[in-house]
């Protein structure tokens, strides 16, 4: 265990962001930190990193308290981007590398060579102000990983990004991930996470719902979705108790089986509705998870 | 590691070419260039306002004792005062004499009243001269009808030899104060005390403002992960405190080079004998400078402190003006400690840690306050710096991750209390 944190607890006056959260994180792990808008994920990240102090709790990496690590131990991309708008981005990059404990000289050569990597060396002399929103995710993005930080704790990295930018910087991840480093993933954006990340927790309101690993998370959860294309009677399903559908897309019908619902009478119904293209039982999105999971707290 | 310095790079760097930054250091640059060339320039206008040569036309009643003689005697002694006795004219063929020959006026004298007529009557400079002739040679006139001898007379209205000797409380002779070093010692102590005030509000908003941009731009985020807040507060207030120093070198060094300039004579005739920047005493410039130092760090940590506390950069000049009123209060404490600096007023504003960086730096330069004085104040200040970067500190940590809105004060105290 690298992270763990232990009955975090944090309020702000009346209002109890974080509540006796628990969690671990492997090291080296691919970490989907989750939970709807406002749940806490923020407070929680800034308790990790001591920009705040919890109430009650603590976090710890390998037993040693967060403050008691090196400088340029992690790289933070918060969820508010911000930068410098008057620096160069070369410049600005430094920067950033230096106050993460790098030296002059190998602050300026990570910052060229990363511009390289993303594609951005005829920026690197523009101000920050004058690049779009896109490109300055990128320059923070990059300032986050400069140093190259044992953790990395990234805030909805994709938002903003085109799919090209986004595929390019799971690329990055994703080395980053193969050399050891631990990365921790916070988002809304399940389908992400889910294509990512091997373990996760799942927060709502200040408290956890979900941790585990995420195979595992969906296995326990059983193969209850059912996934049905047939040419025919498509409102077979209405006879057969149990059955809920929770999709109808123009490809398939997506249905969620009952407690008792055998899946082959499901088949033998659709059979005599007409022809089946396609008859599969499939785990959960995490989407759908998500969906359950914090409906039923909500 | 500390990354103060690193900060105090960026904050220096990201600054010092930025258009503001320029144009007030060139600005500061041509304003001391124009305050070197002023002495000159305010002579020339004096001395145009200046009546010039008076000349005059004395009617007096027939038969009556002539003041003439003593308006005559009073015009010698100063420069350009002529008087010319009407003689056999009469007052119209006078006052033509006066407009014919372009004289300065006809003083009609009819016993007591004496009246001036002249075509230039809203010229206050010459109806005071005259005046004030008048009135001397009215006096002396008046002495030797008293029967005064002209011993008398002389020792009547012979100048008062004045001087001044101060006594140091330590039982020191006292030495003889030159008033015109005195008069100096004043203009120097009100220019250095309005450095001190500018900086102040100037490179205090900077920093205000500086601390509020970094709190809309979100940077403050990142930051706080990686730095302390109070090296973050430090960073700033150094980088723009030495910015500041190196403008205040600039204008100094400019003020400098123009007098030496002036006095090597290459600009003798324009400049004259202007501001004695080059006569600072060594000693004079290191109280302000330790006086600067420590008064820039009090106020720049307040105002820290008000630029984390408000949510937008527009927001900046509301929490501020409170600061500004008091360093106000102490421009004004000082500048009253001018005129009496060893006045009750003064040694307590020169105690008080918010108005002392000014008054007590005046008390200095106009040479009064007990060594006693000088090292209470000196501590007190220092120990003000210190207490008020740990609140500010503390306030600057609370305020920097607070979006939304601005903060109140209560709101503060409370969030400090958890």
């Amino acid at each position: 265990m690298s992270i763990v944190a232990t009955e975090i607890t944090k309020r702000f006056r009346d209002v109890t962001a974080v509540d006796g959260l628990s969690f671990t994180v492997q090291e080296g792990a691919l970490f989907g930190f989750l939970g709807p808008n406002g749940a806490g994920k923020t407070t929680t990240m800034r308790v990790v990193l001591g920009i705040i102090k919890a109430d009650e709790g603590q976090v710890t990496w390998k037993g040693e308290p967060f403050h008691r690590l090196g400088r340029g131990f992690f790289g933070y991309l918060p969820e508010e981007r911000g930068l410098y708008p008057k620096m160069r981005v070369a410049e600005h990059l430094s920067f950033l590398g230096r106050i993460n404990g790098l030296d002059k000289h190998k602050a300026r050569r990570e910052a060229e060579r990363w511009i390289e990597r993303f594609n951005i060396g005829d920026l690197s002399r523009k101000r920050i102000e004058e690049l779009s929103k896109g490109n300055q995710q990128k320059v923070q993005t990059i300032g986050t990983m400069l140093h190259d930080p044992e953790l990395l704790i990234l805030d909805e990295p994709f938002s903003g990004l085109d799919p090209v930018n986004t595929a390019l910087l799971k690329e990055v991840l994703m080395e980053s991930h193969k050399r050891g480093k631990t990365i921790i993933f916070s988002s809304h954006r399940m389908d992400q996470v889910e294509e990512i990340c091997e373990d996760i927790v799942l927060i709502n309101r200040g408290r956890m719902i979900l941790h585990g690993n995420l195979r595992q998370i969906k296995k326990s959860m059983g193969r209850q979705i059912l996934r049905v294309s047939l040419e025919g009677d498509v409102d077979f399903w209405a006879k057969i108790p149990g059955l809920d559908l929770l999709a109808s897309r123009a490809d398939y019908q997506e249905f969620r089986l009952g407690d008792g619902v055998d899946p082959n009478d499901v088949l033998r119904a659709a059979m005599r509705a007409g022809q089946v293209v396609r008859f599969e039982l499939v785990e959960p999105s995490l989407d759908q998870i998500f969906v359950e999971k914090v409906g039923a707290t909500a | 590691m500390s990354m103060i310095p690193v900060l105090v790079q960026r904050e220096f760097s990201s600054r010092v070419k930025g258009t503001a930054y320029i144009v007030t250091t060139i600005i500061g640059v041509l304003v001391f260039v124009a305050l070197s060339f002023l002495p000159p320039i305010m002579q020339r206008i004096s001395s145009s306002l200046a009546p010039g040569a008076i000349e005059l036309v004395v009617y007096e009643q027939p038969g009556e004792e002539s003041i003439v003689p003593y308006l005559e005697q009073v015009g010698a002694e100063r420069e350009g005062f002529i008087v010319h006795p009407a003689g056999t004219f009469d007052e119209s063929e006078a006052y033509r004499k006066v407009l014919d020959e372009g004289l300065s006026g006809l003083l009609l004298v009819d016993g007591p009243l004496y009246t001036f007529v002249t075509t230039d009557a809203s010229n206050m400079m010459l109806n005071d001269e005259i005046q004030i002739v008048l009135n001397q040679a009215v006096s002396r006139w008046n002495a030797v009808r008293l029967g005064l001898s002209a011993d008398d007379v002389a020792s009547l209205f012979g100048r008062v030899d004045f001087r001044v000797r101060e006594v140091s409380p330590l039982g020191e002779d006292g030495e003889e104060i030159d008033s015109a070093a005195q008069g100096q010692a004043m203009i120097l102590a009100y220019f250095l005390l309005f450095m001190i005030y500018m900086a102040l509000v100037m490179y205090g908003n900077m920093v205000a403002t500086g601390v509020a941009e970094e709190k809309s731009s979100r940077i403050m985020e990142v930051m706080v992960s990686t730095v302390k807040p109070l090296d973050l507060m430090l960073g700033k207030i150094i980088g723009v405190g030495s910015l500041g120093l190196l403008q205040f070198f600039i204008w100094i060094g400019t003020g400098l080079v123009m007098n030496t300039l002036g006095n090597s004579g290459v600009f003798d005739s324009l400049l004259g004998a202007s501001a004695a920047l080059s006569s600072i005493p060594l000693e004079t410039v290191l109280w302000f400078g330790l006086y600067f130092v420590l008064g820039y760090f009090l106020y720049a940590s307040v105002f820290a402190a008000a630029g984390a506390l408000v949510a937008r950069v527009e927001e900046v000049s509301q929490v501020v003006t409170i600061i500004m009123m008091i360093i106000m209060v102490g421009f004004f404490a000082a500048y009253i400690s001018f005129l009496n600096p060893n006045s009750g007023l003064a040694r307590v504003a020169s105690l008080v840690p918010f108005t002392s960086p000014m008054v007590m730096f005046s008390r200095i330069v106009l040479g009064s306050p007990s060594l006693l004085e000088v090292m209470a104040s000196v501590v007190i200040l220092v120990a003000s710096v210190l207490l008020g970067a740990w609140i500010s500190a503390k306030i600057y940590r609370i305020g920097i991750l607070m979006y939304g809105k601005r903060l109140s004060l209560r709101q503060v105290v409370m969030l400090m209390r958890d």
